[in-house]
């Protein structure tokens, strides 16, 4: 465990509000070490300092680590302002009209949070870090509850003195507090253990809300190169229809290369019984799922279509991590698409996100013929196979041993568990789980938009912390059998998850040390599928 | 009627109607999105797991299979042996446990003094020597949960406020109210134990006092003890409702109507009569990227502020 260093017992709130500079300097010394062969630390990659532009350009004073890329503030003009906004947002969330989405659970963990510190247990960053305060789930909930206190409840000014919750709200606070929202997973594992109900994983995002819905501060990659993008052009890889449909036709030649199988993938098929979108990252960074997911589809004689529309073909929606609005918007297309083509369902494809946004928590955003059936991509190819519609040998991927990966947002949010594991029993002989596994699982650490952040030096942060857990996870799992010599799969049904492990695997070299690849669920069922001579998965690094 | 009598019953009617205010409040507000958490109990046959319904192909055209055998044993073991401490938090539950088992003993005290009061009222005394037996056992029964509760509560508050004092986690956290409820909360257990220790050891007094004020008869002179537990116990009861410890109540809507919360919205059914109300809403958010003072729904359909 951390050692409390003096830099540590230092930061209090007072502090976060006031002392100019960097508050925290990451020590790699101090994180919890990792099995072999990542035991020592100068085999780890290093987490890089920001660049004296960089640090001079952009608000950094929390741990010297940016996502927001927030230019600091010159003026006394733009300090007021920045506290007069944020203050105007606080009270917002606190109004049912501006706020009805959240406002009761967050109401709920303002009121109810007893600090008993078990969710702090449950975190992995927090732990991970070698418990460095500031990630404590409930210390940016404590500043929270502390402004809600003063600065939104009746008589609060006077009531925080004398309970003890004063607090003085400065722009050096909400700079490093901006920050702050951007340094949790929203995996909601903390949410999980409390035993009052209190969901700090909710509170980071609604404080993400107050920035990006009444102060229009947001990170790139979930807003201007995501959301916006996505409405825009039709997919946040910036991939417009008349692109898709080439990529279609190119991911069909490679189908036939890879398996000899011919054939076109249905596109904009009216009164098909399903509406498949996947996320559009899939077609550019792993076009083997999707292709695989097509294979699947057609030797099962499935009446499906994909979309073309604008939005129809990108299952992502970002704005389930940082903003209400962008969120319904991007639901509705999705559903506008689904009721124009009269589709029976829609299924998402392997991504985590996806599901949860579209299937949940659309739920209550859809209205009368909007409201179309959502249903996960495994539980459909699980009935496939439950079906007998696919030839399918699991020796056939006996030279690999597979474990999986459970992506929060389907698992610990939404419920799927079992469908994923009885699919890769049926298609693999070699299996095991990682501990903890199910909806106790750790986040990937790319989780809540941290998958798609590649700026100055948060992916390091992500690679060497937040994905830390998990990577323990894998490393443990494949302990007996570490050596290169052996194959070892992490399956990933999640392509936030998949982008977040290419990252970490590829920063610790664990594909070309340990052997070990990371894949989707669909290209298992493939690599078994008896009517192709060749193996469908290529085992090299891409 | 003296003054301390009818500060009493205003402390209870206070208590009561600012606790009704504050659960009205929480239930008023308007349905949420959708933030179910997993394990679900009452998801038949998947809840030990965590699965739900979301694991069956078409989920929609299948009927709810839902058990609320299932829900009721895991509240339970929430309510009573407060399981995801005693699961994820040990050392804290250690303390944790007596301190709220044993204000539940003290519930059930209450629950038992009142009953003994309206038995008494009714002419039937109510002492270990009583020849009815409802009588001998509602004394013993109070006798023994009320002491019990008064012990394991104390030991609880004393072990959670050393908690807060000492352990570094909790104790960062902690604000001079943490401190007040816990403070207030051990000074009406130790009022009452030390009444109970010198001066009513079958809870007659308190039970005497208890009938008066269910008959609305004058209280006579009480022994400094039982006076000093019940201006205690008042304080308490203006105090509380303005606390974080209403989360006895609270608890209910963060567990049922949140995160076990997974009702699908049905067409015409009660969700979606809701939603599209709250769509209705005019929000006013400042964003560029937002249609500021349109509905929710025009806001999710805006075309024109899309350019972030």
């Amino acid at each position: 465990m951390r050692k409390t260093t003096m830099a540590d017992s230092k930061i209090n709130l007072k502090q976060f509000a006031n002392a100019p500079g960097q508050l925290v300097r990451l020590d790699q010394s101090q994180f919890l070490p990792l099995p072999p062969p990542y035991d020592k630390l100068d085999l780890e990659p290093k987490l890089k300092p920001l660049s004296e532009e960089a640090r001079e350009k952009y608000e950094s004073d929390l741990d010297g680590v940016v996502t927001i890329k927030y230019p600091r503030p010159e003026t006394e003009e733009e300090k007021q302002k920045l506290v007069e906004q944020f203050l105007a947002g606080l009270k917002k969330l606190f109004e049912k009209e501006n706020n009805w989405t959240f406002l009761q659970p967050l109401f709920l963990t303002m009121e109810y949070c007893a600090k008993c510190q078990t969710c702090s247990k449950a975190c992995p960053i927090y732990n991970e870090s070698g418990r460095l305060d500031i990630y404590r789930p409930t210390y940016r909930a404590d500043i929270l509850r502390r402004l809600y206190k003063k600065y939104v409840k009746n008589g609060g000014k006077f009531f925080a003195k004398i309970s003890g919750n004063d607090i003085d709200v400065t722009w050096r606070m909400i700079a490093r507090l901006m920050e702050l929202s951007y340094r949790c997973t929203i995996c909601r594992r903390c949410a999980q253990t409390c035993p009052i109900g209190a969901d700090n994983g909710l509170v980071t995002r609604e404080l993400r809300k107050i920035f990006s819905q009444e102060m229009g501060i947001n990170i790139d990659p979930l807003h201007k190169k995501g959301s916006v993008l996505q409405l825009k052009v039709g997919s946040s890889t910036g991939m417009a229809p008349e692109p898709f449909l080439d990529n279609i036709e190119f991911l069909e030649e490679e189908v036939e290369d890879r398996t000899g199988m011919k054939f076109k993938w249905p596109m904009d098929k009216a009164g098909a019984d399903i509406l498949l979108i996947h996320n559009a990252g899939e077609f550019l960074a792993w076009p083997e799922n999707p292709e695989a997911f097509a294979i699947i589809l057609e030797a099962a004689g499935i009446n499906y279509t994909l979309s073309s529309d604008l939005v129809g073909y990108d299952s992502v929606n970002y704005g389930v991590w940082y903003d209400d609005v962008q969120f319904a918007k991007v639901a509705v297309k999705h559903a506008e698409v689904a009721k124009k083509l009269g589709v029976k369902k829609i299924v998402l494809g392997e991504c985590g996100h996806a599901h949860k946004a579209l299937t949940v928590i659309a739920d209550r955003v859809f209205t009368g013929e909007f409201n179309i059936p959502r249903e996960s991509s495994l539980t459909l190819i699980n009935e496939i196979i439950k079906e007998g519609r696919l030839k399918l040998d699991p020796s056939r991927n006996d030279d690999i041993t597979v474990t999986l990966h459970d992506p929060c947002n389907v698992v610990r949010l939404m419920g799927i568990v079992k469908p994923q594991r009885e699919i890769i029993r049926a298609v693999c002989n070699h299996f095991r789980e990682m501990t903890p596994h199910g909806v106790r699982n750790y986040c990937c650490g790319g989780g809540s938009g941290f998958a798609i952040t590649q700026d100055l030096n948060f992916p390091e942060w992500r690679e060497i912390l937040s994905g830390r857990a998990k990577l323990r996870q894998i490393l443990n799992v494949f302990q007996d059998i570490i050596g290169p010599e052996h194959k070892k799969y992490v399956c990933a049904p999640c392509s936030n998850c998949k982008g977040a492990m290419r990252d970490m695997f590829a920063a610790y070299g664990l594909f070309e040390k340990c052997n070990i690849l990371y894949g989707g669920l669909v290209e298992l069922v493939v690599n078994a599928m008896t009517d192709f001579d060749k193996p469908y998965i290529e085992w090299e690094w891409h | 009627m003296g003054g301390f009598q009818t500060i009493f019953y205003i402390s209870i009617l206070f208590f009561i109607v600012m606790l009704v205010l504050k659960m009205a409040k929480i239930a008023r507000m308007p349905l949420h999105l959708r933030w179910d958490l997993y394990p679900i109990p009452h998801e038949k046959g998947k809840g030990e797991y965590g699965g739900s319904y979301f694991e069956d192909a078409d989920w929609w055209t299948k009927p709810a299979n839902s058990s609320m055998f299932s829900e009721l044993k895991e509240m339970a073991k929430e309510i009573i042996f407060i399981q995801s401490l005693f699961n994820n938090n040990r050392f804290l539950w250690i303390f944790s446990f007596p301190f709220h088992f044993g204000m539940y003993c003290l519930i059930g005290f209450i629950f038992l003094l009142v009953f003994g009061a309206i038995l008494a009222a009714a002419g039937i005394g109510i002492s270990g020597a009583s020849t009815s037996g409802l009588a001998v056992v509602v004394y013993h029964l109070t006798v023994i949960i009320g002491t019990i509760g008064w012990i394991l509560a104390i030991v609880g508050a004393l072990g959670l406020l050393i908690c807060r004092l000492f352990w570094g986690e909790i104790h960062k956290s902690t604000v001079r109210s943490d401190y007040s409820n816990l403070l207030f909360l051990l000074a009406v257990f130790v009022a009452g134990f030390v009444s109970w220790l010198t001066v009513d050891p079958g809870y007659s007094i308190l039970r005497g006092f208890v009938r008066n004020l269910i008959t609305f008869k004058a209280i006579g002179t009480l022994p400094t003890a039982v006076t000093v537990q019940l201006w205690v116990t008042a304080a308490l009861l203006f105090y509380y409702p303005f606390t974080h410890m209403t989360h006895l109540f609270g608890k209910y809507f963060t567990y049922h109507w949140i995160r076990w919360e997974d009702s699908p919205n049905v067409r015409g059914g009660k969700i979606e009569k809701a939603v599209s109300s709250s769509l209705g809403f005019r929000q006013n958010w400042s964003a560029p990227h937002i249609k500021t003072g349109g509905t929710w729904a025009e806001a999710a359909t805006d075309e024109e502020n899309n350019n972030g």
